[in-house]
């Protein structure tokens, strides 16, 4: 009897791991389902859920993305329900794990999207195109033609695979209360730039000790944006990281680590260092967009302005861009599209660049009040002519998050010189592995 | 002809965890064979397919290979060894009896129970070269000028993330030490006192001799988990900078999160076969032993 029993236990144990997997199938198919749908009747009742991915770079910004799914659950005459999720962005980190799901078969309908990652996107098949959708739109003609011309080039293709959300341009935060103790103007040239770096350097207290560094330097992820500026200041460019100026623009950068002119953190400080230094008042100058400046005027008040990276032999600032894709396997692209729309130059638009002061790609809302009296927002527009994007390649991810920070940390701690450390970026970025 | 049914009975009641574990490790351990000898780089996904052994020519050509592999041996032998070291010390201590020993032994379990993401997230921010405690407190004593930025500076990095892992580790050696401990008869020691043992005479020829099979079963998991640990190192400095902190099992995670799976498929391989080359010698040896 005992035997018996035993039998039928370890066949229930079985049989219940099938049954759990075929609940787990069935379940998964009705989550997939639900993506489509939420019910399958005809009518007008039909609720359609879209489930999107995003980042927000501060609390505030989560809670505006909610605020703003919540308007738009409640005003669109669809019925079409977003479930909007978020996800650090880390760095970029984010794209890594949006790829890895979508890619697996699961992930989002829809999601804030880097235009870097569309090439690794796009040879996987996994981006709906948006050419239908986009030639049958009403508010196509408010945004401009290059914007479209950009998201079509960064896919490789004629067509269409991103959806052109907001834009930031990269500019230098400063603090007048310390150029004024240093006896330093806003400076109007590279060299001058790099001469304030070593003025703003200061022993504060008269210990024999750094208390302010001139310039917030970023090692970490994403510190090849301010880092392409020196390049270019010297003359080079991101065609070829080993000509003679591209490699003088990195002996700048690397001069300023050795020189003491930046934290010695530097080679390891991201976008919270970077930050959290400026506003301890641990550097008096840093490089980010006008994503920051809420903040940074609620830490400082008027204690803090903004100027355009400035001009050397050539000059350059980075263009980071947040966009919004929709994946093929999306069931309703229809109502996910409603969504983009409703982000690209509805409400949404309008929210979330207010609140986050990022600059808006509807011509509409760039012409509000809110932005046009902004002094950030003055700075990015100054900057936007020179503003532009790191070549977008498949290796150009892995070279973002691997290749160009520990590089530049071996470059910076004089393990490497300058020309070597361009030759290994150069085949970090171009080369075949 | 009853006597071969009866036969399939422990079958049965072993099937489900053997189905769970075949599918759970021998199929992805199969892929992971069969993608490293595929280019299997999602980035390029046109370019999928069998290559033979070319993974493996370019990973042994592989500078950073090479170099990585060398500081996870550096990582295992000073992070396990310091973690046996300091355990059984807290082992012999906590065998002890004292008042609060109850307490005692469960706080020392903190580390070996605290997920290592959160572990490596504390210790960056204990470390950190601006606002880290650690330099405050050492800056108090005076026992340094200057703030020193542990993790970016490639001479601090290593050696602050593997004192970052002797720190988790050393609970789980005193914990399974103490209950080898805990199993050695009084009168071996009573008889080592009749025989006037001191009490190093005491460890080194009654309590190590009795722990050898604990020693030896807990120091291979830990060589196993501490060459493939990635969450403490990725959170604390994610390989860098420069590559300084950056074990072979962090390479690999690297290399996968950059889709390059192919890649790092070769390298999990080459990996695995390391550890068996430490492994199975040293079960041979702690069987033999046993035997003898």
């Amino acid at each position: 009897m005992k035997k018996v029993l035993s039998a039928i236990l370890a066949v229930a144990m079985s049989m219940s791991m099938f049954v759990g997997c075929s609940n787990q199938s069935a379940q998964s198919q009705t989550s997939a389902a639900a993506g489509a749908a939420d019910s399958t009747a005809a009518g007008t009742t039909a609720t359609t859920t879209i489930t999107h991915w995003y980042w927000a770079d501060n609390s505030a910004y989560s809670a505006k993305m909610q605020e703003m799914v919540k308007d738009f659950n409640a005003t669109n005459k669809s019925n079409v329900k977003v479930v909007a999720q978020e996800y650090p962005w880390d760095g970029g980190a984010y794209s890594e794990t949006l790829f890895t799901a979508v890619v697996g078969g699961g992930g989002p309908d829809t999601s804030s999207f880097k235009l870097t990652s569309t090439p690794q996107f796009t040879a996987n098949k996994l981006l709906a195109n948006l050419d239908t959708y986009v030639s049958k739109w009403s508010d196509k003609d408010d945004i401009d033609s290059s914007l479209y011309d950009t998201m079509k080039q960064a896919g490789g293709s004629n067509s269409m695979y991103v959806m052109p959300w907001n834009t930031q341009v990269l500019y230098v935060y400063y603090r007048p209360s310390m150029f004024k103790a240093a006896g330093v103007t806003v400076p109007k040239t590279y060299d001058e730039f790099l001469t304030a770096c070593k003025k703003l350097t200061r022993d504060t207290n008269g210990d024999g000790k750094t208390d302010v560094y001139g310039f917030g330097m970023r090692g970490a992820k994403g510190g090849q944006e301010p880092w392409g500026s020196f390049i270019w200041a010297r003359g080079g460019d991101f065609t070829d990281f080993t000509s003679a100026k591209a490699v003088a623009g990195m002996q700048d950068f690397i001069d300023l680590y050795k020189k003491g002119y930046v934290p010695p953190t530097a080679t390891t400080d991201g976008f919270n260092e970077i930050i959290a230094n400026f506003k301890s008042g641990k550097t008096a100058m840093t490089v980010h967009h006008i994503g920051s400046s809420a903040d940074m005027v609620k830490t400082f008040g008027d204690d803090v302005g903004a100027f355009v990276f400035p001009a050397g032999d050539k000059q350059w600032t980075s263009m980071g861009d947040t966009e919004n894709v929709m994946f093929d396997k999306c069931k309703n692209k229809d109502a996910a599209f409603e969504w983009l729309s409703y982000l690209a130059t509805g409400k949404g638009q309008e929210t979330w660049c207010t609140a986050t002061g990022n600059v808006p790609v509807s011509k509409r809302v760039q012409q509000l009040p809110v932005f046009q009296d902004n002094k950030f927002m003055k700075v990015s527009i100054e900057g936007q002519p020179h503003a532009g994007i790191f070549p977008i390649l498949d290796t150009t991810t892995e070279w973002i998050s691997t290749v160009w920070p520990n590089t530049v940390a071996s470059a910076l701690a004089g393990k490497t010189s300058a020309a070597d450390a361009m030759k290994t970026l150069q085949k970090g970025l171009y080369g075949t592995k | 002809m009853l006597r071969k049914k009866i036969d399939i009975w422990p079958y049965l009641l072993i099937a489900p965890a053997l189905i769970i574990i075949l599918a759970m490790v021998f199929v992805p351990a199969f892929n992971a064979i069969l993608m490293s000898f595929q280019s299997y780089d999602l980035r390029r996904p046109s370019e999928i397919g069998f290559v033979g052994l070319s993974n493996y020519g370019e990973v042994l050509q592989d500078s950073l290979f090479w170099e990585s592999l060398l500081r996870t041996v550096i990582w295992v032998v000073f992070g396990v060894g310091f973690q046996f070291v300091f355990g059984f010390a807290l082992a012999l201590l906590l065998n002890k009896k004292f008042k609060g020993r109850g307490i005692a032994r469960s706080v020392s379990l903190i580390p070996w129970v605290t997920p290592g993401v959160l572990i490596g997230l504390m210790w960056r921010w204990i470390y950190d070269g601006s606002y880290g405690v650690l330099n405050d407190i050492l800056l108090k004593l005076g026992l340094i000028q200057d703030k020193i930025p542990f993790l970016a500076q490639e001479s601090t990095a290593f050696p602050s993330v593997i004192v970052t892992i002797i720190w988790q580790g050393v609970p789980f050696f005193a914990l399974m030490l103490l209950a080898g401990l805990q199993g050695v008869p009084g009168e071996l020691y009573e008889a080592a006192d009749i025989d006037g043992a001191n009490a190093f005479q005491k460890l080194f020829k009654v309590t190590i001799p009795s722990l050898k099979n604990t020693i030896f079963v807990t120091t291979l998991l830990r060589i196993i988990w501490v060459s493939n640990s990635v969450d403490v190192i990725f959170n604390m400095t994610g390989g860098g900078p420069a590559y300084s902190t950056q074990t072979l099992s962090v390479y690999i995670f690297n290399k996968a999160t950059s889709l390059n799976l192919g890649y790092s498929s070769t390298m999990s391989i080459l990996l695995t076969l390391l550890l068996l080359l430490v492994a199975v010698p040293y079960l041979k040896n702690m069987f033999k032993s046993q035997g003898a």
